[in-house]
This record gives structure tokens, sequence and C-alpha cells, in this order.
């Protein structure tokens, strides 16, 4: 997570038009740009990247080192091809944005994609790389592109004089069938020093291989724990979505106005319970589930009048509605074994009415289900007024068919 | 008294640099800021400026790409800057000196934008030494940080070498904000 400002270098010269590379030159660099500058950005939120042309008319700064990953995208639009590659005056104008980026702290990188041949010769670009190295600049040389003779050897020589301390790299890339972006992930232009690039390669072109989303447990468990776990609650939500959709299409058949009404009989059960709840004194629990009750409802009432535009919407709901419902389980637990401190939890759950409208309008979970009865059972087993709240309950049930 | 700060050190006094409550400002430069451009990784900035280090004559910073130094040295509170001791070996030792005060993050491209507050020119037998050479003190009164710009060395090579750098001065009354203490309500 090094704090780093960096320019990137890009050669839209007239070499960039060539096919080599799928789909062309220029479209494998610009693909290789933008990870780049989504590597950066997310490896730590200060970094500031910024983009330069070499060809074309002259060196020109698309943007100077900013932070805004939207920004640094959306200029890689448009861009023309042609023109020749300038490099050592690129390279110093790289260095001047640079040295007036605006947080000083962050260290300095100019990363140069050479695509065209470098009609430099090898003792300017040693110079140029040596006041790089004096203001301790790094720089990262990506070669790919034409093959010319000597160029390796220059862009080489060129490193050397600027290294220090293994912070500057070289990259040859031939062309070939792997992306030029593939290529470039595994390298260190990539990796930083050495640092972890894995979080990245998850979420880019899976080069990662063996592991189930491109990173490795061992590096990074705590992203591999997260991937897994957000995989699962997307898997989760699709099936919800589905039930939800099947639920819906089926309901609108038996009529739409009698699942309006039943929708009304639920939320006013809802908006009952909740002003029951929010009469207990001095709870902000009950507030909270009060508030949380009205967005099931005014979710629920959606879908009544167009389900099969609001399905998404509904599914998005569907999952705020799971969370909830898993918070409210969550807290409904809790409250279960921690009677003495939680006096005003076990009053929302003897609440019968509230408790049970929440879980008849919660999608996915059915009344009649023998599990919930139990469940809603147990949990009111203590009330005395037990038998009133299950005729409540099944009342609201029979509203709710 | 004291020569023209242009002229070579050789006619400062310079024992009366130690005198008058002069003190060594090691003490009060702000670690976490200090800066050196185009030093060897090996041989840091700390060995010439680190009470112990700067005193071993085996311990040198020494130059990389080329013969030029760049030092930014900021301190934790307001000085005055009275004179500079630097130390090096006869031919690998710094000969022009130049000292910004005040001015931030400067780079080897910007430092003939603006004059020097004080040029240093060291003979051979001051570099060996290493005497406390004044400065115009003047110049100096109200010193937050300080760039040493080394621009070449004795014998003219490609490396510069110093063992040592030290400033001496005093201290102007500025508050640490670190020593104060809330008052307890009582």
């Amino acid at each position: 997570m090094v704090l780093e400002a960096t320019m990137i270098c890009i050669d839209n010269s007239e070499w960039m038009r060539n096919g080599d590379y799928t789909p062309s030159r220029f479209q494998a660099q610009a693909d290789a740009v933008n990870l780049i500058c989504g590597a950066k950005t997310q490896s730590n939120p200060e970094n500031t990247v910024g983009i330069l042309t070499m060809a074309g008319k002259g060196v020109r700064v698309l943007t100077t080192p900013t932070t805004d990953l939207g920004k640094l995208l959306a200029c890689m639009h448009g861009l023309e091809i042609g023109g020749e590659l300038n490099i050592a005056s690129a390279i110093q104008i790289a260095q001047l944005a640079l040295k007036h980026r605006q947080n000083k702290n962050q260290r300095q990188r100019i990363i140069v994609f050479a695509g065209s041949p470098i009609k430099y010769d090898k003792k300017m670009l040693e110079s140029i790389g040596k006041k790089l190295k004096k203001s301790s600049v790094s720089l990262d040389i990506v070669d790919f592109g034409e093959e010319d003779e000597g160029k390796p050897e220059k862009l080489e020589a060129l490193l050397t004089a600027v290294n220090n301390n293994d912070s500057s790299h070289i990259v040859h890339i031939p062309p070939g069938p792997n992306a030029l972006s593939d290529v470039l992930i595994s390298t260190p232009v990539f990796t930083g020093d050495g640092e972890g690039g894995s979080g990245f390669v998850a979420a880019g072109p899976a080069a990662g291989g063996d592991y189930d989303f491109g990173v490795d447990p061992n590096i990074d468990p705590e992203l591999a724990l997260a991937l897994r776990v957000s995989m699962e609650e997307e898997r989760a939500r699709q099936e919800a979505a589905a039930k939800r959709a099947a639920e819906v299409a089926s309901s609108q058949n038996q009529g739409d106005e009698q699942s309006s009404k039943s929708q009304d009989t639920t939320m006013a059960d809802t908006t009952g319970a909740s002003a029951a709840v929010a009469t207990d004194a001095a709870e902000p629990m009950s507030e909270v589930d009060a508030l949380l009750q009205q967005a099931i409802a005014l979710s629920m009432q959606t879908p009544a009048s167009d389900s099969a535009v609001r399905d998404t919407d509904m599914s998005e709901a569907n999952n705020e509605d799971q969370d909830l419902a898993a918070a409210l389980q969550m807290s409904m637990q809790e409250g279960e074994k921690d009677s003495s401190g939680q006096m005003d939890m076990s009053e929302v759950l003897e609440d019968q009415a509230f408790v049970s409208s929440v879980l008849a309008s919660l999608p996915g979970v059915d009344p009649n289900d023998p599990s919930v009865k139990d469940l809603l059972a147990s949990l009111h087993g203590k009330s005395e007024s037990s038998d009133q709240k299950k005729d409540e309950e099944k009342a609201a049930k029979d509203d709710e068919k | 008294m004291s020569s023209t700060a242009t002229a070579t050190a050789t006619a400062a006094p310079t024992a009366s640099a130690i005198q008058r409550s002069q003190v060594d400002l090691v003490d009060f430069i702000d670690w976490s800021g200090v800066e050196c451009l185009n030093q060897n990784s090996a041989h840091s900035i700390a060995n010439a400026l680190k009470q112990g280090y700067r005193e071993d004559d085996g311990l040198n910073v020494e130059s990389d790409a080329d013969e030029q130094l760049l030092v930014y040295i900021p301190f934790l509170q307001v000085v005055k800057l009275h004179s500079l001791a630097v130390k090096g070996p006869e031919e690998e030792g710094p000969k022009t000196v130049k000292l910004y005060s005040n001015r931030e993050h400067m780079g080897f491209s910007n430092v003939n934008d603006f004059p020097p507050s004080d040029t240093v020119e060291f003979s051979a037998e001051n570099i060996q030494a290493g005497k406390p050479v004044v400065l115009k003190y003047v110049k100096f009164q109200n010193v937050r940080s300080v760039t040493i710009f080394i621009e070449d060395n004795q014998s003219g090579g490609d490396v510069t070498k110093v063992q040592k750098i030290a400033f001496f001065g005093t201290t102007v009354e500025t508050t640490d904000m670190k020593g104060l203490k809330k008052i307890e309500d009582h």
C-alpha cells in the first residue's frame, strides 16, 4: 500500500495501428492502462494517477495526477493515433507533472508504454535516467509492439540508469495470443514492489488460476473470505428473487384487488403493531424496528401494482428485507437469551401480532411452515395471553391468503 | 570580526561559534521530515547528521548518480542559525555549499531559481578539519527548515562524501505544542 503518484505515458504513434496484439496495439494498450489505473487507485485510496500521450502533435498531458478513476477512464476515450514517439520530452514532462503533485509525501513513478521504435541514442536515455534517479523517481517500462534493433538494449540502459533499489522495472511483451493486460498483471508493474497485486487479480481476468477467485487464501485470507461471502449472498439473493417472482406471479393470478387488499391489511397490522410498539416507554430499539417495518410494508405494496417491471426493484428490496429479517431474527434470539437486560426486547417479542405480521410479510417465509410455527410458539411460550395472540396470528395469516 | 560568508572560511573565528550559548541544533531536527536527494542508499544522510554516526569518520553520506546532494532539514521549532560545520574527506568532500532557509521540497531543477540565503566555499583543510563556519546570521533569524545544496566537491569527481554536518545556533521562543497540558477542571 505504497503512497504513490503515477504518470502513465501512452504511446499513440502510427505504429499502434498494428494488429499483432488483439484487437489492435492501441486497444490492448488502453486496456492495460485502464487496469493499471484501477489497480493503483485501489491499492491505496490516496494514490494519484495521471496520463499523458507521447506522440501525436506533441506530448500532451491528458490528466494531471488525480484520484478520480472515472476521469482517468474517460480521458482514454477519443484518443487519436498518429505521429511519432517522443520519449525524452515525454519523460521530462511527466517528471514535471509529478513535481507539482499536491501531496508531496507521495512517491513518484512514471510508467512508459514503449511500442514504437526509439530514435534517441543510449547516452541521451541514460542522462534522462540519471535525472530521474536524482529526483528519486521510479520508472516502469513496458516494451511491446515494434521489435526494433537495439530497442531492448536502449530501454535496459535507461532502466539501469534509473534503477534505485529495484524500484524500477522493465517488461518485454512479445506479440502473442495473450492479451497485453493479462501478461502485465503478473509483472511487478502491477504488483508494485513485491506487495499484493493479488487483490486486484481477482477483479481482472482470472490469471490467478488455481483458487476460486484467483486469490490465494494464504496470501490474503480476508479478501478470499469476503469474496466467498459475497458470492453466497449473491446466490441467496438470486434464489430469493426467483422465489419472489414465482410468488408474485401466482398471487397476481388470484386477482390484483385481493392481493392489494391483503397487502393493506398487512400494512395496517404492521402500522398498528408498530404503533403499539412505539408506545412502549423509551425504546430506541422499537423505533428502529418500526421504521424497518414501515419500509418493508412500503416495499411490499409496490409489487401489487406492477410486478413485472418491479421484479428487479423487488429483488433488491428482498435483499434488504432478508438482511432486515436476519437482523431481526438475530436480535430476537439475543433477546431470548438475555432477559434481564432486554426487557424492552421481550416486550417487542410478546407483541405477537407484530412479529407474525413481520414474518408473514417477508418473502420466502411461509407462516404455515411448521418450523416457523414452532419458532413463534417458542418465542411466545412465556406470555399469558398466548392463546389470544395465536388467534390474532391466525387472523393475520388468513388475511395474507 | 566575522568575514563575509562568500569568502573562504579560513578567516572566520571558528572558536567563537561555540561561545555565547550557541547550541548544537541536532536535538531540534525533525527527523521525520529529513530528506536527501541523490544519496546512495547504502550511505544515507543519517550518517552525517545523527549524533554518534557523524562522529564516526568511517560513516558518511555519499552521492549517487552524480556529485550533487540536496538535503532538506526541518526543525522542530523556529531556530536561528549561527554557524555550520561540515566535515569530509580531502578529495571527495564538498566544496560549494548553498543554504536555503524556509524553502520546502526543492528539487535539483529549481535550486537555481532563487538566490541562496548563504553560500559557503570550503577549502580542503577546512573540510578535513570540520570546524564550524559562521553564516550570515541576519539571514537565518527565523528558520523553520534549511535546505543544503552541495554543488560540487573538492576534486571534481563523481562522488561526494560527507562525514558530518552540524548546525549551531539558538532557539527562538516557540511554544512546544506537545508540552501543552490541559488544565483539569475542578
